[in-house]
């Protein structure tokens, strides 16, 4: 049985970037080579919005984060040497730039104008893609949880909030992230832990959070 | 060993960031712990809860306009390119043109640039005990209590009214404190985020939260941390 506790972290994100090939494609950028620009937005774009989604709990801010951070990546490509990997260096540029103070203001000021954005645009997506294989109860239960997490998520410490992102929403190793927030693995882990206990704390009654059936390892992905 | 130190343990074994040798005795303990199976239980299901939180497609104008601005960068770069390139041939060329032209009077010349250098470094001394002089915090004014914060020294810190101005040199946050007296979010206003500003975002918070007619909102702070630059590294 114990052995099974394991399985469940089994599906870290394979690597796609090896070191060379960071190198390699930030030369091509700096080259100005159409299919580098192309290669980069294609790795990262999807990643770099869930990141942004996830730490500013915002659909127009996180686009706002997503266009600086890749402006940034094309502008400075230059100074990216391959100590980190691309991988590290663009999330770190998405970290700083969610607390951006400049963009912060902008975003505050834009809030207060529009008071209210349309919830529309964000749960079209959810719909569009129906889910054939749990029935109707199971999917608007599941809804109501994830709406729950995502709130939780949003009351946690923002220290505490960036790094349970980066573990549990971009899938990034203790090292990573302690890269990315330039802090001690230590650090990271006991981060990870106080978000977690955090989490647990507000959560508790009010979510079923004992591992569920879907929790069975998934050797497929 | 300990339930306390087990459950400290369990968040790194779910991550499979647990060193091996630790790993056995965790599991075992585990296995035949109540109190800390349940631990774990509680937060095997979180982490899956939040892995199973949606991924949602980028929006699909923000990826038209990521492509806009790529191809913009890239056509920024091209130019540049082609223009550093001409650069570098006409200055190689320059250079050659100039050197034989110079050769007579090149002791003359770097005589004339060494007696720059030597006026300049007498200069720069009382440049930089200028900058020192802008050191003694003279820009500090006693902070007006508010009811959204206890205005202090925290961690070498100051916690101010949010609208008073860091100075330059400093390193300073905006917090925004909610209904409840937490820190919800932060963002850099001045240098950057010091591990002691982390610290101060991440206590039990020093804050009540600001009031109108009885009823808390949320609202704001600013920490200010005066430190010399670089100590970092
Ligand atoms: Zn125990």
């Amino acid at each position: 049985m114990t052995t099974s506790i394991l399985d469940l972290g089994a599906d870290r994100i394979a690597e796609t970037g090896a070191e060379g090939d960071d190198l390699r494609l930030a030369e091509a950028l700096r080259q100005g080579l159409e299919c580098a620009y192309e290669e980069l937005l294609s790795r990262f774009q999807q990643p770099v919005y869930n990141l942004a989604l996830r730490l500013l709990g915002d659909a127009t801010e996180a686009a706002d984060v997503v266009q600086e951070v890749f402006l940034k990546v094309f502008r400075n490509i230059g100074s990216f040497r391959g100590h980190s990997t691309l991988k590290t260096w663009i999330y770190r540029i998405t970290v700083n730039e969610a607390h951006n103070a400049r963009r912060w203001f902008f975003r505050h000021r834009r809030r207060e104008i529009e008071l209210d954005t349309n919830p529309e645009d964000t749960r079209q997506w959810k719909e569009a893609i129906p889910d054939r294989r749990r029935s109707p109860y199971d999917v608007a239960v599941e809804r109501e949880q994830h709406v729950m997490i995502e709130a939780a998520l949003s009351r946690l410490n923002p220290i505490f909030r960036e790094a349970v992102v980066l573990r549990d929403i971009t899938g990034l190793s203790y090292e990573e992230i302690a890269e990315i927030l330039n802090v001690s693995l230590g650090t990271v882990k006991s981060r990870i832990l106080r978000g977690r206990e955090a989490l647990r704390d507000q959560l508790a009654g009010s979510l079923n959070l004992r591992p569920a059936l879907r929790l069975v390892p998934k050797t497929a992905e | 060993m300990s339930c306390e130190k087990v459950q400290k343990q369990i968040s790194s074994l779910l991550d499979r960031e647990l060193p091996a040798g630790e790993r056995e005795g965790v599991l075992a303990h585990i296995g035949s712990c109540r109190q800390c199976g349940a631990y774990w239980e509680a937060f095997a299901g979180l982490r899956a809860q939040l892995r199973g939180l949606d991924r949602p497609p980028i929006p699909e104008d923000l990826r038209a306009r990521l492509r806009v601005m790529a191809s913009h960068e890239r056509e920024r770069r091209l130019v540049r390119l082609s223009l550093s390139a001409r650069m570098s041939h006409w200055a190689s060329h320059a250079r050659l043109v100039f050197d034989n032209l110079m050769r007579p009077l090149a002791l003359p010349f770097a005589g004339g640039s060494l007696m720059a250098l030597v006026t300049f470094s007498l200069l720069v001394p009382s440049l930089s005990s200028f900058s020192h002089n802008f050191g003694d915090q003279s820009w500090f004014k006693p902070p007006v209590p508010e009811s959204s914060y206890v205005p202090g020294v925290v961690h070498n810190a100051l916690i101010v009214r949010s609208d008073i101005v860091a100075p330059e040199g400093a390193n300073a946050v905006e917090l925004t404190i909610d209904e409840q007296g937490k820190v919800r979010d932060y963002s850099v206003v001045r240098g950057e985020l010091t591990p002691d500003l982390q610290s101060i975002i991440m206590l039990p918070p020093p804050f009540s939260p600001a009031t109108v007619l009885g009823l808390p909102i949320p609202s704001k702070v600013k920490v200010i941390q005066y430190q010399a630059p670089n100590r970092r590294s």
